[in-house]
Order: structure tokens, then C-alpha cells, then sequence
């Protein structure tokens, strides 16, 4: 009997405040929900058995930690703002002879319903949901799928674990922060005088200082490698100053307003601003922290889909050819004719047998090597090359028969033994006219080329390659051939690919390469003693499945990730707007009864709020863009280099946050008007 | 001439449910010359702040007819009525109503400012008010830095600065201690000594007792005035009390 009473005013205390606990539970719910969600796909057997699952799951777990460190800071925080709001009722209940020990019961009781619903619901909308997002990553992952529904048992138990801990720690807060207050404190909580903020300039300018550094960081790196490393020291900066600025730096900017009097003392303005002070000062870490999120949705979701998107030019990139030969050998001589006919023979044989020719044939020899480029000379001792802060400095080194270029280009350039024809990948540049090679050599550089063929070694690696072209490569080659490092292994490879297309299917393509592979290992093209033959052969058909696991698992995990960002930043924006509501309600009574007219209440209501509302919206298109260069570097390593995709799909992203951006400023500030105007119409 | 007049006000308010009829005002009648000093009495329910609200047309009458300066309130359109307010009447509330995130100087300024006035004439205008109701030196502070006194003098202040035809103060010294109250009617006094015209509701005997005439309202209608005459304030507080006394023992009306 007794027990239920607490329960019943736990209960009560729930449906009184709905217009706190409802968007409350709805994040849990959904919490919970996107936890499932994610936990069931990393489990998923039927994802497990897929080419490129694996891959897929691999990247789940990892999005699973994510939303789980996500979910208990989130709704720490808004649960705070929860207690804040119902301080008032618990000191009443004090006052009224409630004890500590029988509020934490009505506590204790609250959150036993809050977690019985929001972990029932939320388990039942993600088990719903699941198959969806099942069939959703099959889609991506290009395979097919059965429309059997599956539960795993395994997942919803990681998921009650994981929230039954979150609850718990909410709840111990909670009874934490009512035992430290006493009931006049509660029962006054909400209405303490506020002193006026004053603005710290020191920070506010550190916060300037600070941005202005990560912009300039951002926006002056040239090369992919400084990138990766500086993008998460610009990434902190960028957080810490988007913090100072939007705290510290908006008060400061309302208090130079305030200083100049013709400026403030204005009907339009003299409002705004200075209830924007207070308004920045209590709200500066709420809207900064929907900045950063908002921020990292569009950086996410640009950034995956255009990997996403451009999987195909990826794998083109990373295969030229439909079937990529690479044969690897420790000679020039072994480049002769006698040994790459065999292989050319054996090749549109086997596509014959299957009904195929080679098209787009790719056919060109090469000698590769990395090395540290100091002074127009490449070096290669590898003490220099691995020790830190000359990254940007390691080149990928190409060596190409200057016939080889002209046949695939169609082009007839001439050169002079000792001149070389440049090309340069992955924005790396080399502005000397002349460079030495190990061993003494110097090639001058007489033209720099635009173009050569794709090659899968540059697109595996972050390094820029560097292509020379030159007319006498037997004789370039052969010293270098004898260049040891400190091991005794050989440091330059000699290469000759021959790739080539098929008009055909995957699994045709896939049984051709079967073949061939099988054919070459029979054929045995390796020479005498001492000389080494080895033939590496790739297939795009064999390996699309494994880049759709890896990027499509991206893209998914970045769209999940992005809805559960979003959905936190419309949290925070409600409560946002509930809370000033409430404030404000008194503000405008006043304001009105010395004759502020209702226009212009609602006119400065509407400043304020579309200013507060926006200026993280357009704060993080303004991160976003600063961004860019830095993703399009970063993209570039995954073998992402196309510049328009980028900017269109960043471009959308940004728009299509916006328009969601604005339906939920207009429900929120729906909600605040009402608030506020409910007020008018009492007073 | 008078400045207000009010002609048989009625007011009667439905409650929200079951549509019981709850007369406030019966029918009051009366009206303030140019520079009185005029308080209304009555006791908790008599009427009075639903006859302030109307007067301060933040309400409206069910019939009856309140003039300011000849002008119909009533007739007044909807869209005006705020701008007329704040040109034609100042405000003095119990509880200041100052805004918390206004120092007090801007609180002054806010009518003025909602009026469009420039910063030079603003502070021009206020310069010799602040000086008259003593709160020069703390203009910069903010409300909840500054006693309750201080706090109903800026208010005043606020009032003043539009130069309104008439200053209504509702229970001007209901939240304030006797010293500030004192302080308060002297300034009041010295307002009205000035020109000021000045209508003041109130039950403190104290306050009504500073007052050129006092208006006693009873269920809804004006049920008795004094008019000071030659009296002391002194006299008069005998005067008003003894009246007061009277309306609660349910005396004669006269």
C-alpha cells in the first residue's frame, strides 16, 4: 500500500512534467533503440556471412563504444536540466515533511519507470528496426537477403547491461544532488538573482586566437600525411575555441554593443542585447556544444558518402584493370620479350577459352622505390626516412621507360639520356628543375606531365608518388639495383604490370582470374639460379565486395552516428528553448506593462531566437568550410580524389542539415511562444 | 480640470468554469484634477486592482467610460493602446517590476527607448531626475544590488522620465520597510508638489495619509472620500483610520 503511494507520486510527478519527461524518454527510447540497432548488426549472422560483413561488423563495434559513451553523457546532461526544473516540487515535498530518505523512494521509483519504458520501447523499436537496417546494410554491402526476422539474444542483453549501468549512475546523481541541497535551496532554486555576466576578455580573444589557428592550420597544409596528423589537433582547437567563443566571446561582442550608446539605446536593439548577454552566458556551452555536433554530423556524413559514392573510382583507382598482373623481378633482362609473351599468350588465351578479349590493355615497366627527397636528392637511408618530422618529405619513386609513357599516352616526347619527364600524384609537387639519384646520378627535369596511368600502390599508400620518365631506363635501373639497406634487402623493385579489362560479369571475371593464376603458377617463369620471377595477380570483381564492406560500412555507420548526433542536438535545442520560455515569461510581462507593444515582444522574441538558433548553424558551416581543404586531404588517402564530388555532396549535406535545422527551430519555437505568450495572456 | 475622469465602471468577470458571475467593479465614479494627489482604499477584493488595471488600459471595462485628457480609453485601437500607455502614463509597482538584466539606468531608459527617443535627449531627461529621487551615484548597478528603497525609486524614476499626464502607483510601498516607505511618500509628495499629477493605490493607512484626497472603495463602488483640507498628515491618518474602521465594522454609508 505504502509502496504504491510513492509509486503513484512518482508516476504523477512523470505526467505533470511531460513537457520535460516526453522529449526525455524519447531520447532514451531512442538510445536504447540505436544501441540495439547497431549491437544486433555487429552480431548478425547473416552480415557475418556476406563478403565484406566482417569488414562491416568490425567498423559496428566500433560505432557501438561510440553511442554507448554517447548515450551516458547525453542523457547526464539532460537529466540535469531535468532535476533543475523539478528542484521546486522536491523542496516542496520537503517542506510539506517529506524526508530525504522518501523523496530518494519517489527518485528510485521515477527512474524504475523511466528505465522500464525506455528500455521496453526502445528494445522494441530497435528489434523492429533492426531488419530494416539489416536489409539496408545488405543493400550496401550489394548481396541479398532473406526477410526472415531474427532477434539476438546476445545483443539485447549488452543493451540492458549497458543502459541498467546508465540509469543507474543517473539515478545515484541524482539522490546526490538532492541530499547535498537543503529545501529552501530547493524550493528557490530557479528564481536566484543572476549577476550580470561580465565578459572575459582574455578569453574571449584566447578563444579568437585559438580558431583563428586551427583555421590557418586547416587551410595552409599541403600534403595528405601533416593532415592526418594535424586534423585532430585542429579538430581539438576548433572544439576548445567554439567553446570559449560561444561563452566567453558572444558576451564580449553583446558588452562592446552595449558600450556604444547610439548603437544600443535603439528599440531593436536594446532588448536583444541584453537579454542576449544573459542568454549566451547560461545557454554558450549548450549552443556550442550543438555547434560541435552539428559540425561533426556534416563532417562525418560529407566525408562517408562521398567514400561511399565514390567506391567505384576507388577501386579503379586502387585495380586500373579489370585483371592486374604485377610481376616482380630481380633483373632488367628478366623484362625481355621471351617471358611477358607468355604471359600475354596465356592471358587472352584463358579470356578466349571464357568467351572474353582484353580490352584497355595496361603494359609498362617500372622500377619503384621510396625515398627521402633532401636537396633535390633522393635519399634512401632509412634512419632519416623513419625518423619523425620528415613525412611530408617521403616520396613514392617511379622509374618509367620513357617508350613505355609515349605507348600508353599516345604521345611522342623525345628526351636526351640524362632528361626525365615528371608526374606527381596525391598533391604532392616538386619545384626543382633538376634531381639526383642515389648513387650520383642527376636527371634534368625537361617537361612536367599531367597524367599516367593509375597505379594500386599509390592508392594504397598515403605518400605522394613521383613518376620520372626517362629514355634509357635499362641503364638508370641497373646500378640502383644493388642499393641494400642495413638489413642487406634490396630497395628498389623492378616491375612490369600488365593489366587489362573484361566485358564480362563478376563471376565470370573472378573464374578468369582463377585461371590465370592457376596457368602462370604451371607455366613456371622463373629463370635460372639467382633470378627472381614472381607474378601477383588481382582481380577488381574479387576485391569489390571487401571495399563495399569497409566504405559502405562507413557510410552506414556514418548515417547512424549522424541520426543519433542530430537527434541530440534537438534535445538540447527543446530544452533550450523550454527553459528560456520560462524566463523570459516574466521578462515580457514586464516589458509590456511599461508599454512595450506585442508587435515588438514579438519582434524581439523573434531576434533573439532566430539569432541564438542560427548562430551555431552557421558557426558550423563556417568549421565545415575550414574543414574542407583538410577532408579533401584526408579523402585523397583513401584514394578519393575527385574535388566535385566533394563540394557537391558536402554541399547537400550542409543543406540538408539546414532544412532539418529549420522544421525543428519551428516546432521548438513553437513551444517557446506559447511559453511566453501564455504569460501575456494571463497578465 | 480634470485630467481623468471615470463614469459608472463596471466590471464583472466570468469564472472559467460553470460560468459564475463575479462583479469587481460595481459602478465607480469618480474624477482627478490636474495635480492631485489622489489615493484609493479598500480592502483586499474591494475592486481596487481591477479599477488600476482598467485605468491603465490594461484592461477593459464591461461598461462605463474612463477619460484621460478627454480621450475615450476605449476608443482607443488595440495596435496604439501600448505606445498611448507609455507616452500618457507611468507605472510605480509593489514589486518594482525592474528587469533583472537591465542596470538601473537602462531600466529608466527602457520606455524612452521603446519610444524612439535619441540617447542625448534620454540622458538629458534623466540627469534631473536621478538627481531628484537620489539615485545618481548607483544608476550603474544592477537591480539585485540595490535595497528595495533604491529599487522603487528607479521605478519611479522609469515613470517619471516619459513625463506622463498621470502616474499610477499600485501598492508603491507594499514591499518595502518603513524607512524607505517614509522616503518613498516624501518623494511622492515632492513629485506631486511639482505638478505631478498622481493616483495611488493602496491599503496602508501610512500612504493614503500622505495623499491630497483619498477615495475608500467597497464592493465595488466608491463608498466615501476624504479630502486632506487643511490637515496634517497626522490628522489625516486619524481621519482614514477611523474610516477605516468603520467600513470594517460595517458602518452607515454617509
Amino acid at each position: 500500500m505504502r509502496k504504491m503511494f510513492y509509486a503513484k507520486l512518482a508516476w504523477t510527478g512523470i505526467r505533470k512534467n511531460r513537457k520535460f519527461y516526453a522529449p526525455y524518454l524519447l531520447t532514451c527510447v531512442g538510445m536504447v533503440m540505436m544501441y540495439y540497432i547497431i549491437a544486433f548488426l555487429s552480431v548478425s549472422d547473416l552480415l557475418k556471412g556476406m563478403p565484406g560483413g566482417e569488414t562491416m561488423q568490425g567498423l559496428l563495434v566500433m560505432g557501438c563504444g561510440v553511442i554507448g559513451v554517447f548515450a551516458l553523457i547525453f542523457l547526464f546532461y539532460t537529466n540535469s536540466f531535468l532535476i533543475r526544473r523539478r528542484k521546486k516540487e522536491f523542496g516542496l515535498y520537503n517542506i510539506l515533511g517529506m524526508g530525504k530518505i522518501n523523496l530518494a523512494r519517489i527518485l528510485i521509483w521515477e527512474s524504475l519507470i523511466i528505465s522500464g519504458i525506455s528500455l521496453a520501447a526502445g528494445l522494441f523499436a530497435g528489434i523492429v528496426l533492426s531488419k530494416l537496417a539489416e536489409l539496408g546494410m545488405v543493400n550496401i554491402l550489394a548481396g541479398n537477403a532473406t526477410f526472415t526476422m531474427s532477434i539476438a539474444p546476445k545483443a539485447i542483453l549488452q543493451t540492458l547491461a549497458l543502459f541498467a549501468v546508465i540509469f543507474v549512475l543517473i539515478l545515484l546523481n541524482t539522490l546526490r544532488q538532492i541530499h547535498l541541497t537543503n529545501p529552501i535551496e530547493l524550493l528557490r532554486s530557479e528564481s536566484a538573482g543572476e549577476k550580470p555576466p561580465k565578459a572575459n576578455w582574455v578569453l574571449a580573444l584566447a578563444g579568437a586566437i585559438i580558431l583563428g589557428g586551427a583555421y590557418y592550420l586547416a587551410v595552409s597544409i599541403e600534403d595528405p600525411i601533416s593532415a592526418m596528423v594535424w586534423f585532430f589537433v585542429a579538430v581539438v582547437m576548433v572544439i576548445v575555441a567554439t567553446y570559449l567563443l560561444f561563452i566567453a566571446g558572444s558576451v564580449a561582442v553583446c558588452r562592446i554593443l552595449q558600450r556604444k550608446k547610439n548603437y544600443y539605446y535603439r528599440t531593436n536593439h536594446f532588448v536583444s542585447i541584453s537579454s542576449m548577454v544573459y542568454r549566451m552566458k547560461r545557454n554558450g556551452a549548450g549552443l556550442a556544444s550543438i555547434c560541435i555536433l552539428s559540425t561533426m554530423v556534416l563532417v562525418m556524413l560529407s566525408s562517408t558518402v562521398c567514400l561511399y559514392i565514390g567506391t567505384e573510382d576507388s577501386l579503379r583507382t586502387r585495380y586500373p584493370r579489370n585483371i592486374n598482373l604485377d610481376t616482380a623481378v630481380s633483373d632488367v633482362s628478366l623484362l625481355s620479350e621471351g617471358r611477358t609473351a607468355t604471359v600475354k599468350e596465356l592471358s587472352s588465351e584463358i579470356a578466349g577459352q571464357n568467351g572474353q578479349e582484353l580490352e584497355n590493355i595496361l603494359d609498362y615497366r617500372v622500377a619503384g622505390w621510396v625515398g627521402y627527397i633532401r636537396d633535390g636528392r633522393i635519399e634512401t637511408e632509412s634512419e632519416v626516412m623513419y625518423s619523425f618530422g620528415t613525412e611530408s618529405n617521403i616520396w613514392q619513386i617511379y622509374l618509367v621507360p620513357l617508350e613505355d609513357y609515349n605507348r600508353l599516352m599516345g604521345q611522342n616526347e623525345t628526351l636526351e639520356p640524362g632528361e626525365a619527364l615528371l608526374y606527381t600524384t596525391k598533391l604532392g609537387s616538386y619545384p626543382d628543375d633538376t634531381i639526383t639519384l642515389e648513387g650520383g646520378k642527376s636527371l634534368t627535369i625537361k617537361k612536367r606531365v599531367s597524367d599516367f596511368a593509375d597505379n594500386g600502390v599509390d592508392a594504397m599508400q598515403i605518400t605522394p608518388s613521383m613518376y620520372l620518365f626517362v629514355p634509357d631506363f635499362a641503364e638508370t635501373v641497373t646500378p640502383l639495383l644493388d642499393i641494400t639497406d642495413s638489413n642487406g634487402r634490396k630497395m628498389i623493385s623492378l616491375h612490369w604490370f600488365y593489366a587489362f579489362d573484361l566485358a564480362c560479369d563478376d563471376d565470370t571475371q573472378i573464374r578468369i582470374q582463377e585461371q590465370l593464376q592457376n596457368a602462370l603458377n604451371e607455366a613456371n617463369l622463373a629463370g635460372e639460379d639467382g633470378e627472381v620471377v614472381s607474378i601477383l595477380c588481382e582481380g577488381v570483381a574479387k576485391e569489390r565486395s571487401g571495399f563495399y564492406g569497409l566504405y559502405g560500412g562507413l557510410f552506414f555507420l556514418g548515417i547512424l552516428l549522424g541520426i543519433v548526433f542530430v537527434f541530440a542536438a534537438v534535445l538540447i535545442m527543446y530544452y533550450k528553448q523550454i527553459s528560456e520560455g520560462y524566463e523570459d515569461q516574466s521578462r515580457f510581462e514586464i516589458m509590456q506593462k511599461v508599454g512595450m507593444t506585442r508587435k515588438e515582444i514579438k519582434k524581439s522574441i523573434h531576434s533573439q531566437i532566430l539569432t541564438v538558433f542560427f548562430l551555431p548553424l552557421v558557426t558550423a558551416g563556417v568549421h565545415l568550410a575550414f574543414a574542407f581543404p583538410l577532408i579533401y586531404k584526408l579523402l585523397a588517402l583513401f584514394s578519393l580524389t575527385n574535388f566535385k564530388l566533394l563540394v557537391i555532396v558536402t554541399i547537400c549535406c550542409y543543406l540538408v542539415f539546414a532544412l532539418f535545422y529549420v522544421l525543428v527551430y519551428r516546432i521548438t519555437s513553437g513551444a517557446y511562444y506559447s511559453i511566453v505568450s501564455g504569460a501575456r495572456e494571463d497578465g | 480640470m480634470s485630467i481623468l475622469e471615470v463614469n459608472g465602471l463596471k466590471k464583472v468577470y466570468t469564472t472559467r468554469f460553470g460560468g459564475n458571475k463575479v462583479e469587481a467593479l460595481k459602478k465607480v465614479t469618480f474624477s482627478v484634477e490636474q495635480g492631485e494627489y489622489v489615493a484609493i482604499m479598500g480592502e483586499s477584493g474591494s475592486g481596487k486592482t481591477t479599477l488600476l488595471n482598467i485605468l491603465a488600459a490594461l484592461d477593459k471595462p464591461t461598461s462605463g467610460t474612463v477619460l484621460l485628457d478627454g480621450k475615450d480609453l476605449s476608443q482607443i485601437k488595440d495596435s496604439h493602446i501600448s505606445a498611448f500607455r507609455r507616452d500618457n502614463l507611468g507605472f510605480v509597482f509593489q514589486d518594482f517590476n525592474l528587469l533583472d538584466t537591465f542596470s538601473l539606468e537602462d531600466n529608466i531608459y527602457l520606455p524612452l527607448v521603446l519610444a524612439g527617443k535619441h540617447f542625448t535627449e534620454m540622458h538629458q531627461r534623466l540627469t534631473p531626475i536621478a538627481a531628484r529621487l537620489g539615485i545618481s551615484e548607483i544608476l550603474k548597478k544592477y537591480p539585485y544590488e540595490v535595497s528595495g528603497g533604491q529599487k522603487q525609486r528607479a521605478a519611479v524614476a522609469r515613470a517619471l522620465i516619459t513625463n506622463p499626464r498621470l502616474l499610477l502607483a499600485d501598492e508603491p510601498t507594499g514591499a518595502l520597510d518603513s524607512k524607505a516607505t517614509d522616503e518613498l511618500l516624501r518623494l511622492f509628495r515632492e513629485i506631486n508638489q511639482s505638478g505631478q499629477t498622481i493616483l495611488m493605490v493602496t491599503h496602508s493607512v501610512k500612504a493614503a495619509s500622505h495623499a491630497g484626497r483619498i477615495l475608500f472603495i467597497k464592493d465595488g463602488e466608491v463608498f466615501h472620500q476624504i479630502y486632506r483640507g487643511n490637515s496634517t498628515n497626522e490628522q489625516l491618518y486619524q481621519k482614514v483610520s477611523d474610516t477605516l474602521t468603520m467600513l470594517a465594522t460595517g458602518g452607515e454609508k454617509k
